[in-house]
């Protein structure tokens, strides 16, 4: 199964230079992805960048205001909040599914008997649609019927006159433990093919050498790792600020705006409060953020982690 | 090549197995307890006290055969298979130029293809909804599939293309050397070599399109909509058809696990998105 | 066999006009006549899916045979019908002729300026039904909604109105009679303000073995239940029936936010009291969970939707169905203003976008017109009407279910669709997330009025159209 990678020798991605008669060639291989992207991605973003800039209640797009809809954002105390909910919610969730993952990676990597039923098996939360999880755990964790607050906590009187989601102190920290549910089994997939990937020799000296295990997982298995690593957490971290379904089905963003994160509060300007304009400008400014932090990301990964 | 630390013998194995099926077991059991659901009758579902033995019934099967649920698996079947496929005939070649060729402003344009992934969907909805309307496109499975290249091609070509960078060069050269054309060498040499990365990749973009609930939502309607679109109709004013809800939550599961029990060879091959550099 | 092929054709020609031309003249009915130049049009139709909707497809099919005007009548959720309908009309797709619209709806849309208005088509002479009687619509819900700036905007299609709702077994039980009395001091029986609302929540609060009725409890048992969720209808609940009832308002008649009134403070302090004699999961409970929690037998009392009890207090609907008693909504104690009650008439608009106004104008004029209206409280055996003479049919003068019938009607004699406010969902958005944390205990009263009234300054001055 691995006869790419322990063919190839270590440093192989060398670039065929285009014959120079057809320089075309490769601008040809791109095009379809790249007039496509425009059509689909682009021109709505565009849109929204115009929307952004006009006064546009209920979607009329009525008068250009400039950057009023950014000013009236960046002064709203509701826009921060939600930042700083997401941040709160990446800044534990990620972090939990990256250790979760990576030890159970590692254990996935021992020899595992059934490991072929184990795996798909072990995938199930992150192939649910998200919707679907957050009636799931809605099943389980919601006030006085869901079937663990009935027989945990409530039996053990674990939190008192109040229910998970219904509480401003625990629904994040409810939300936070479903997205880790959720997502915790991609990264253990994604490190466990990675593990499996990795060549055999350094293994082999570190073993004439005499290295105990742990001195193998930092100094061998954890740096030829880590270009994966890398990418498969800023993918999460992108995807985990963005989070949408499971809190829009679970909570709505409260009680209050206790669980309000950007995407629950862009859905609210948008189909409640029809304030097209605004939600746009949360968009732009949402993807100039991502967008900075990419790319500075992507220049130094590219040159001290060989990640891209 | 794998199991590199196994320096214990089959004890160490046992214990290990033991540890991750204990693992799955608890993790899983939510899962496990909305399969229950399909077959519990409506008054064991939130018993208090929890009722763990019942007597199954099929009423919930009935309702969802009854109310035609197919029709949406059918739906949410062929578009996700016709945009993943479309995804992969226009994304493949990109994937590979990207990783092969020396182009101006590559890595500009590489962002370009990463960053439109980065604006929240719950933004853009609307701007595709009414430049949609204008077009004509709401509810049609030509506007749907469309909208899926937003998130699926990007995410597609990204991870190809690191895919696409371990692919031996020299096998490439020699060909060429033989006076094969491009085409040729694409079809015979890379395209094999590809298949593990295709396959893993093209799976998760079928599962991303197959969960997808807000573009589905908005700019689906009566004639294309899909499986998840479908769930809230079981809120109901009689109060939540949780039975029914399992019975579809767990059949829109069961297609995707089966694609992933069939295909994981390729998928662990796939997942590491080539990024692992020695 | 070409011979007998046409033959047949011919037949099936001529079977098709005979049986066209019975129709119209079996039915010769106003609606047959006015539609004759819109023969074979389609309209479509989004509407709401309660039970009432439910039964009133049954009947939507009669009209093609009627008029010959095609209706492709679609029914979704509360919220998929707010989302989609709004988001059909404002990006003026048209899709939909006309589009049902909650109460609350109504202002913000109309300042979108997409609900067409039907001024010309009620002056039309070969449009408008002469006998359609609008004086027979339950007439405060009515007037509050169909008209705005002057205009008409359609007539009224649904009377959601709230209800207090208990469970009779338990106020009528001898030993819980006696214990009540004992400790308030006058009668256990249906609340008819709030403070006995909040005795009866205290008194029927109870714990997992302890005695309900005669039987222990298999798990805890909880004296009220109540909308608690972000959204939904949780601070129509608080609005409507707690604060004007305790003789405040949101606003004052010009639209000035007065929040922060004394009447509004005290609204708050009964609310946040009975929150405390709730499941610990009612703020997350929606519109939806409340009639659920009832059906169960979780609750003693609640105010709830009316026409969400016709799924539940039915055979098979629960197992406490027939074990409930209803009245009208409590009010302070002493209260001597004007009774309120929340409410959510509900209007089905033509959108702007239209193609076909004038045949979707007649559906509406069918829709609501006593014949329709009849047989739709026949076949529902019950409902929600929205004529004065339904309250003497059959079905409702004749329901076992008397209490039901009396309670809704103490509602919809005082219930008004809401003021038109631009910004409501803004002001809603903000109050409802008030109301959960003044619920929760997490702001007193006092704060919670306090920042009500912040919120709504910074979002108007003048919150009316």
């Amino acid at each position: 199964m691995t006869t790419v990678s322990d063919a190839v020798p270590v440093d192989m991605h060398g670039a065929l230079p285009a014959p120079r008669e057809r320089f075309w060639y490769p601008y040809l291989l791109i095009a379809p992805s790249m007039i496509t992207l425009t059509v689909v991605s682009l021109i709505p973003f565009i849109y929204t960048v115009y929307l952004s800039l006009h006064a546009a209640k209920f979607g009329r797009v009525t008068e250009f205001i400039g950057v009023d809809n950014y000013i009236q954002l960046l002064t709203d105390g509701r826009f921060w909040n939600s930042i700083g909910i997401a941040l709160v919610f990446v800044g534990i969730a990620v972090p939990i599914e990256f250790m979760l993952g990576l030890a159970g990676a590692l254990v996935l990597n021992q020899q595992i008997r059934g490991r072929s039923i184990l795996i798909p098996l072990l995938f199930m939360p992150t192939m649910m649609a998200p919707i679907v999880v957050g009636l799931l755990w809605k099943i389980m964790l919601a006030g006085s019927w869901g079937f663990i607050s009935y027989n945990v906590l409530e039996r053990f009187h674990l939190i008192g006159q109040t229910s998970v989601f219904a509480s401003p102190d625990l629904a994040l920290y409810a939300l936070i433990f479903v997205d880790i549910w959720q997502w915790t089994p991609f990264m253990m997939l994604a490190f466990f093919a990675g593990l499996q990937a990795l060549p055999l020799g350094p293994y082999r000296a570190a073993a004439v050498d005499g290295a105990n295990g742990v001195q193998i997982f930092f100094n061998i298995t954890l740096p030829m790792l880590t270009p994966l690593l890398v990418v498969i957490g800023l993918l999460r971290f992108i995807d985990a600020f963005k989070v949408f379904d499971t809190v829009f089905v679970l909570t709505g963003g409260g009680p209050g705006i206790a669980t309000e994160t950007p995407s629950i509060l862009a859905n609210k300007m948008t189909f409640e409060f029809w304030n097209i304009g605004e939600a746009s400008a949360l968009a732009v400014l949402v993807w100039i953020a991502f967008f900075a932090f990419c790319n500075i990301f992507y220049q130094v990964a590219k040159k001290r982690l060989n990640a891209f | 090549m794998s199991d590199v630390s196994n320096t214990k013998g089959t004890t160490g194995g046992l214990i290990w197995t033991g540890t991750v099926v204990a693992y799955a077991a608890v993790v899983l059991f939510p899962i496990f307890w909305m399969a229950l659901m399909m077959f519990m009758p409506n008054d064991a579902m939130f018993a208090r006290p929890t009722v763990w033995t019942f007597t199954p019934t099929l009423a919930h099967f009935e309702y969802v055969i009854e109310q035609g649920f197919y029709w949406n698996l059918v739906t949410s079947f062929l578009l996700c298979l016709v945009s993943t496929a479309l995804v992969v005939v226009i994304g493949t070649p990109a994937a590979y130029a990207f990783a092969r060729f020396e182009m101006k402003l590559k890595d500009d344009l590489f962002l370009f293809i990463l960053a439109t992934r980065m604006a929240p969907p719950v933004c853009l909805v609307i701007p595709f909804y009414f430049i949609f309307a204008k077009v004509g496109l709401l509810d049609t499975f030509a506007g749907l599939t469309l909208a899926y290249m937003t998130f699926n091609l990007s995410f597609y070509v990204w991870v190809l293309r690191s895919f696409c960078r371990d692919l031996p060069v020299e096998l490439e050269e020699a060909a060429a050397l033989e006076g094969w054309s491009r085409a040729q060498i694409f079809r015979r040499v890379v395209f094999p070599l590809l298949r593990n990365g295709i396959v893993a990749t093209a799976v998760l973009c079928f599962i991303f399109a197959w969960n997808e609930f807000l573009f589905a939502f908005m700019l689906g309607g009566e004639t294309v909509q899909t499986l998840p679109v479908s769930i809230p109709k079981l809120i109901t004013s009689q109060g939540v058809r949780w039975g029914e809800m399992a019975v579809v939550g767990i059949t829109a599961l069961l297609p995707v696990l089966t694609a992933v029990f069939i295909l994981q060879r390729h998928i662990v091959r796939g997942l590491t998105l080539g990024a692992v550099k020695g | 066999m070409k011979k007998r092929s046409w033959s047949v054709a011919a037949t099936l020609a001529a079977s098709a006009i005979i049986a066209s031309g019975y129709g119209a003249s079996a039915q010769d009915s106003f609606y047959a006549k006015a539609a004759a130049p819109y023969k074979g049009t389609t309209i479509r139709v989004l509407d709401e899916i309660t039970p009432l909707q439910e039964t009133l497809s049954k009947i939507v099919p009669e009209f093609e045979k009627e008029t010959g005007i095609v209706v492709k009548w679609e029914l979704l959720n509360h919220f998929e019908v707010i989302n989609k309908g709004q988001a059909d009309m404002l990006s003026g797709r048209g899709y939909y002729d006309a589009v049902m619209l909650h109460g609350f709806q109504v202002g913000p849309m109309l300042s979108a300026g997409v609900i067409r208005p039907v001024d010309d088509l009620v002056k039309n002479p070969k449009l408008a039904n002469p006998k359609l009687d609008t004086a027979d619509f339950i007439p405060k819900p009515y007037k509050t909604l169909a008209f705005a700036n002057g205009k008409q905007l359609g007539f009224v299609n649904w009377n959601y109105n709230q209800i207090y709702w208990a469970r009779a077994d338990l106020l009528n039980d001898p030993t819980e009679k006696a214990a009540f009395k004992a400790k308030y001091g006058y009668d256990l029986a249906p609340a008819k303000t709030f403070k006995q609302m909040l005795d009866i929540a205290e008194f029927f609060t109870r714990k997992k073995g302890a005695m309900l009725a005669g039987k222990p409890l298999e798990s805890d048992f909880y004296g009220v239940v109540l909308e608690g969720i972000k959204g939904g209808s949780t601070f129509g609940t608080l609005w409507r029936d707690f604060i004007q009832n305790y003789g405040g308002d949101i606003m004052d008649a010009e639209g000035h936010p007065t929040f922060n009134s004394p009447q509004v403070i005290e609204a708050l302090k009964m609310w946040a009291a009975l929150w405390k004699f709730a499941p610990p999961g009612i703020a997350e409970y929606s519109l939806v969970d409340v009639p659920t929690v009832m059906g169960k037998g979780i609750a003693a009392q609640t105010l709830a939707w009316s026409d969400f009890v016709l799924g539940v207090d039915k055979p098979g609907g629960s197992p406490y169905a027939g074990k409930f008693v209803y009245g009208p909504i409590p009010v302070k104690e002493g209260f001597k203003g004007g009774r309120f009650a929340e409410a959510e008439p509900s209007i089905t608009v033509i959108s702007t976008g239209s193609k076909h106004p004038e045949a979707t104008f007649l559906f509406l004029e069918w829709l609501v017109d006593k014949k329709q209206q009849d047989k739709l409280v026949a076949l529902g055996q019950g409902g929600v009407p929205i004529r004065e003479t339904s309250w003497a049919l059959p079905a409702i003068k004749g329901s076992s279910n008397k209490s039901l019938y009396a309670a809704m009607k103490s509602t919809l004699d005082v219930a008004a669709a809401k003021p038109r406010m631009p910004k409501f969902y803004e002001i809603y958005d903000a109050l409802s997330g008030i109301a959960q944390e003044v619920g929760l205990g997490k702001l007193s009263p006092e704060d919670g009025a306090k920042k009500g009234q912040e919120a709504m300054l910074k979002l108007c001055t003048k919150c009316l159209m």
